[in-house]
């Protein structure tokens, strides 16, 4: 069935575009349309691109097709053959036709999932004719398709695909809760009514009603037709609201009895939840003060009122499960029933009509009496626990992490062999003692030992001492590189003399505040206060200008620092004198 | 500066570690070289005296990093004897005189238990356990500082006085003890007699304190002094010998080579000097391929 996307699928002659008339094509990914006497395409619409067709009404004379785009622009072609109006009924039926099994395997996919799926499809060819080949054509469902090839899809918002293992399942899309409300049929004039179906409408049935597509892959093609198939299910009263007579020729009589079966399911698994005692629940506002009902009597006996609620119950909670049905593995359907179950009850709650919970209940309690009588504290545990558990309190489990199996661990413990070695070694023989073992050496240096008594000896000589004097000075051989000898040289004449100002300055008040101590008289107390202040004067109005002015030309040393720490230290003076003498006077 | 000391008891300890290795010694007296046991003794002997005399608060221990023991010189745990420890006759510092012959009675014991063992003695390696001295000098720090009254204070430095060659089989001991130092802020000093050695310098320079090789065996006692004595708080103040560069390179673990650059395994840290798809330490295969090797040119004789 492999076809090259450019093999036209279907020639319509006669058609009228902007009152030229002109050929329609229809391709295996676009529309075309090309002048008569042309041999180019003059309008070309990828089906992608293509939101929707429109047909006129056959009330109306003109057979038309509406083409509205994605843009929002639209074109209209005219259908124009000139033998009639039949055959121009049956072109435009047959484009309408194949547009319509065209259009949704074309149409775009917002969701970041599926634009994924498109890309790889561009990236990978052989996969792209194979979706076509199966998909296209219909061999296969999408999902399907996808589903085999669940590794090629990079899960984007699951982490689990980094701790590596299998891939995490993009996220299923749901089904609106209003499908079939939405379903709108079309009186076809007659006394027949006309339901448009999508692929998008028809996947949304299959997901929410596993049932029909079990049927439908059943029944079609075998014994009805795809049409025949689905009008009969709008007919069945499986689509009805009531749905009392179950006509046992019925094809969809079994699905009614399924679908009873997944209710009283849905009810023991789900509506046990022994935090949420739902007969207790009822329609009604907790305060006085918003004038809620208080006492609701109001009780319906209309059987078909309350089969009626039934539906919407069941039906809100097959679209809900239809999101999560997909994705339940082994370890998630726990949770995911759990969470279907508690959404079937928010549904129900809101549901309007407390009698659901009778109804529920009445169904709930026999059934619970008997198989899930096992089952039931374990899940009753398990949900007090849920509940009552915290997560942050919880121990941290340590992850024992994978133990490094190191061999030779002792190279970890080396250092660097001594590059010196050689150095030593070529010590020892230039001294020609290269072969003295150690037990010499340990003999000699005991030896040596033993003589030694308490007598002192000429530990340096003058001599020695200064050249090792002369080694240690600015300028000798170990102090290479330091900079003091340059200082000089680096500060200019003026700014030494600033220096030495501030020097002699300041020494001069340091001596004055020194003589103070020992604070033996009054008058001395009095100096030693008063200088105190003018040494922090000084400090304000001389040294922190020269500081300032220092610092400008990025000395290497900090030439105030001396001067700052012997103002420290006679402010720390002053401070503790101070301290011990208001210590003395109460 | 006195200043500030007035009335705060400060007082400083200074441990220093003598390289007593036997063989190292030994070696040097047989070839006649001016370093020998005896000078370096009475110089540390001096230095040690001059420390204490720089202030009565000062303390002082020796430690000996020999070559199968690390042990307290001074002050000595066993008690002094009686026939030797006699007071000073000529009037010396009874400290003085204390500190002087428990370091040379310590010593002795010390090499005679070397020479009444060196006929079963295998080689002996030129090793001296100089990280179990420092690790002593340390906890010897720490229990002085836990010791030390309320309202004094104690700083503690550590000189090494070495000979023999660095010991790469310490390696890791000696640099756990230079870190350990460093966070309680205790200088470590270095003054090398002999061939440099790296592990020192980077000791020093990661707590800040002196290496120093010196130049003439001689003048020991003027670079004790000089360089040595000035507590490190003050030295900031003197013109002494400037920092050296410290060679920090790391050593592959497949040579123990020092290299600038080099292939460390992602998963356990060792350092290679050349790519290795799989990891001799921890196994790990490495996919990506390392730099392609250079053709070898085939040179063509003429
Ligand atoms: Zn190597
Ligand atoms: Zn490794």
């Amino acid at each position: 069935m492999s076809k090259s996307s450019e093999e036209v699928l279907l020639i319509v002659k006669n058609v009228k575009n902007k009152k030229t008339d002109g050929t329609l094509y229809l391709m295996g990914e676009r529309m075309a349309w090309m002048l008569e006497s042309k041999n180019v395409f003059n309008i070309s619409y990828m089906y992608a691109d293509i939101k929707a067709q429109k047909i006129s009404p056959d009330s109306k004379e003109k057979v038309q097709l509406q083409v509205i785009l994605h843009d929002g622009s639209a074109n209209t072609f005219l259908f124009n053959n000139p033998r009639s109006r039949q055959t121009q009924m049956q072109d435009r039926e047959s484009v309408k036709e194949l547009l319509q099994q065209l259009l949704p395997k074309f149409k775009r996919k917002i969701s970041a999932e599926l634009e994924e799926k498109n890309r790889l499809l561009q990236e990978d060819p052989e996969s792209f004719q194979l979706y076509k080949d199966l998909v296209v054509s219909g061999v296969i469902t999408p999902e399907e398709f996808w589903a085999s090839r669940a590794h090629m899809l990079p899960s984007s918002t699951s982490s689990s695909s980094s701790s590596g293992g299998k891939t995490a399942p993009a996220q299923n899309v749901g089904v609106s809760p209003a499908f079939l409300a939405d379903i709108k049929p079309v009186t076809d004039g007659a006394n027949g009514l006309k339901y448009n179906l999508t692929q998008d409408i028809i996947q949304s049935i299959f997901k929410t009603y596993p049932m029909v597509k079990k049927k439908h892959a059943e029944a079609v093609p075998h014994q009805v037709s795809d049409c025949e198939f689905w009008s009969r299910f709008f007919q069945s009263h499986y689509f009805h609201r009531d749905r009392h007579a179950l006509s046992s020729e019925d094809i969809f009589t079994e699905c009614a009895k399924n679908d009873e079966e997944v209710m009283k399911d849905e009810i023991t698994k789900n509506v046990n939840d022994p935090l949420v005692d739902l007969t207790q629940m009822k329609d009604q506002s907790l305060e006085d003060d918003y004038r809620g009902i208080v006492d609701d009597t109001r009780t319906s006996n209309n059987v078909s009122n309350q089969a009626m609620i039934r539906r919407f119950n069941q039906h809100s909670t097959l679209v809900l499960r239809a999101c999560t049905s997909a994705s339940t593995g082994g370890v998630a359907s726990e949770n995911s029933a759990v969470e279907g179950g508690r959404k079937e009850k928010d549904s129900s709650r809101k549901s309007k009509s407390n009698e659901v919970n009778h109804v529920n209940g009445g169904v709930a309690h026999p059934t619970n009496g008997t198989s899930d009588s096992v089952e039931e504290p374990h899940r009753k545990k398990k949900r007090i626990k849920e509940k009552i558990g915290f997560e942050d309190l919880d121990d941290k489990e340590e992850s024992e992490g994978v133990t490094l199996r190191l061999t030779q661990m002792d190279r970890y413990l080396h250092g660097p062999t001594p590059s010196s070695s050689t150095a030593s070694a070529s010590v020892a023989s230039r001294l020609g003692h290269d072969d003295v073992t150690s037990e010499d050496a340990i003999l000699s240096v005991a030896s040596e030992v033993e003589g030694w008594g308490s007598a002192r000896h000429m530990v340096l000589g003058s001599t020695e001492a200064l050249s090792v004097l002369g080694e240690l000075s600015p300028g000798g051989a170990l102090m290479s590189g330091t900079s003091l000898q340059q200082l000089h040289q680096q500060v200019s004449p003026a700014t030494r003399d600033e220096i030495k100002q501030n020097y002699n300055a300041m020494c001069e008040l340091l001596r004055h505040f020194w003589s103070c101590f020992p604070v033996s008289s009054k008058s001395l107390e009095d100096k030693v206060v008063k200088m105190r202040q003018t040494l922090e004067r000084f400090e304000m109005s001389k040294l922190a200008p020269l500081k300032e002015k220092l610092s400008q030309y990025h000395y290497a040393m900090n030439l105030t620092g001396h001067l700052e720490e012997m103002l420290r230290a006679a402010y720390l003076k002053f401070d503790a004198w101070q301290a011990r003498r208001n210590a003395r006077r109460p | 500066m006195d200043g500030i000391k007035t009335d705060k008891l400060e007082s400083s300890l200074l441990i220093v570690i003598l390289d007593t290795n036997p063989v190292w010694w030994g070696k040097k007296k047989i070839a006649q070289d001016p370093m020998t046991l005896s000078h370096c003794v009475d110089c540390l002997t001096v230095l040690a005296n001059s420390h204490l005399m720089v202030s009565h608060n000062n303390k002082l221990a020796v430690i000996a990093a020999h070559t199968d023991i690390s042990t307290f010189l001074y002050p000595s745990s066993q008690p002094a004897r009686p026939d030797i420890f006699k007071l000073p006759d000529d009037g010396q510092y009874e400290v003085f005189n204390s500190v002087e012959s428990q370091l040379r009675t310590q010593l002795k014991t010390l090499i005679e238990a070397d020479k009444a063992q060196v006929d079963y003695m295998e080689e002996q390696s030129s090793d001296s356990l100089l990280a179990g001295a420092m690790c002593m000098a340390l906890c010897y720090i720490h229990r002085l500082e836990k010791e030390c009254p309320i309202g004094e204070s104690l700083t503690a430095r550590i000189l090494i006085l070495k000979g023999s060659d660095d010991c790469p089989s310490q390696y890791m001991n000696f640099m756990n003890a230079v870190f350990t130092a460093q966070k309680q802020n205790v200088v470590i000093d270095a003054c090398i007699l002999d061939s440099e050695s790296g592990l020192l310098q980077q000791a020093c320079d990661i707590t800040g304190g002196t290496y120093l090789n010196i130049p003439q065996a001689q003048g020991l006692l003027q670079y004790l002094l000089w360089v040595f004595l000035p507590d490190p708080s003050s030295r900031s103040k003197m013109a002494l010998p400037p920092r050296a560069q410290v060679d920090y390179r790391a050593a592959c673990f497949c040579h123990r080579n020092l290299i600038e650059i080099g292939y460390v395994c992602s998963v356990c840290l060792s350092i290679y000097c050349s790519f290795s798809p799989i990891c001799s330490t921890c196994q790990t295969t490495f996919k990506i391929i390392g730099p392609q090797k250079l053709v070898k040119k085939k040179i063509k004789k003429p």
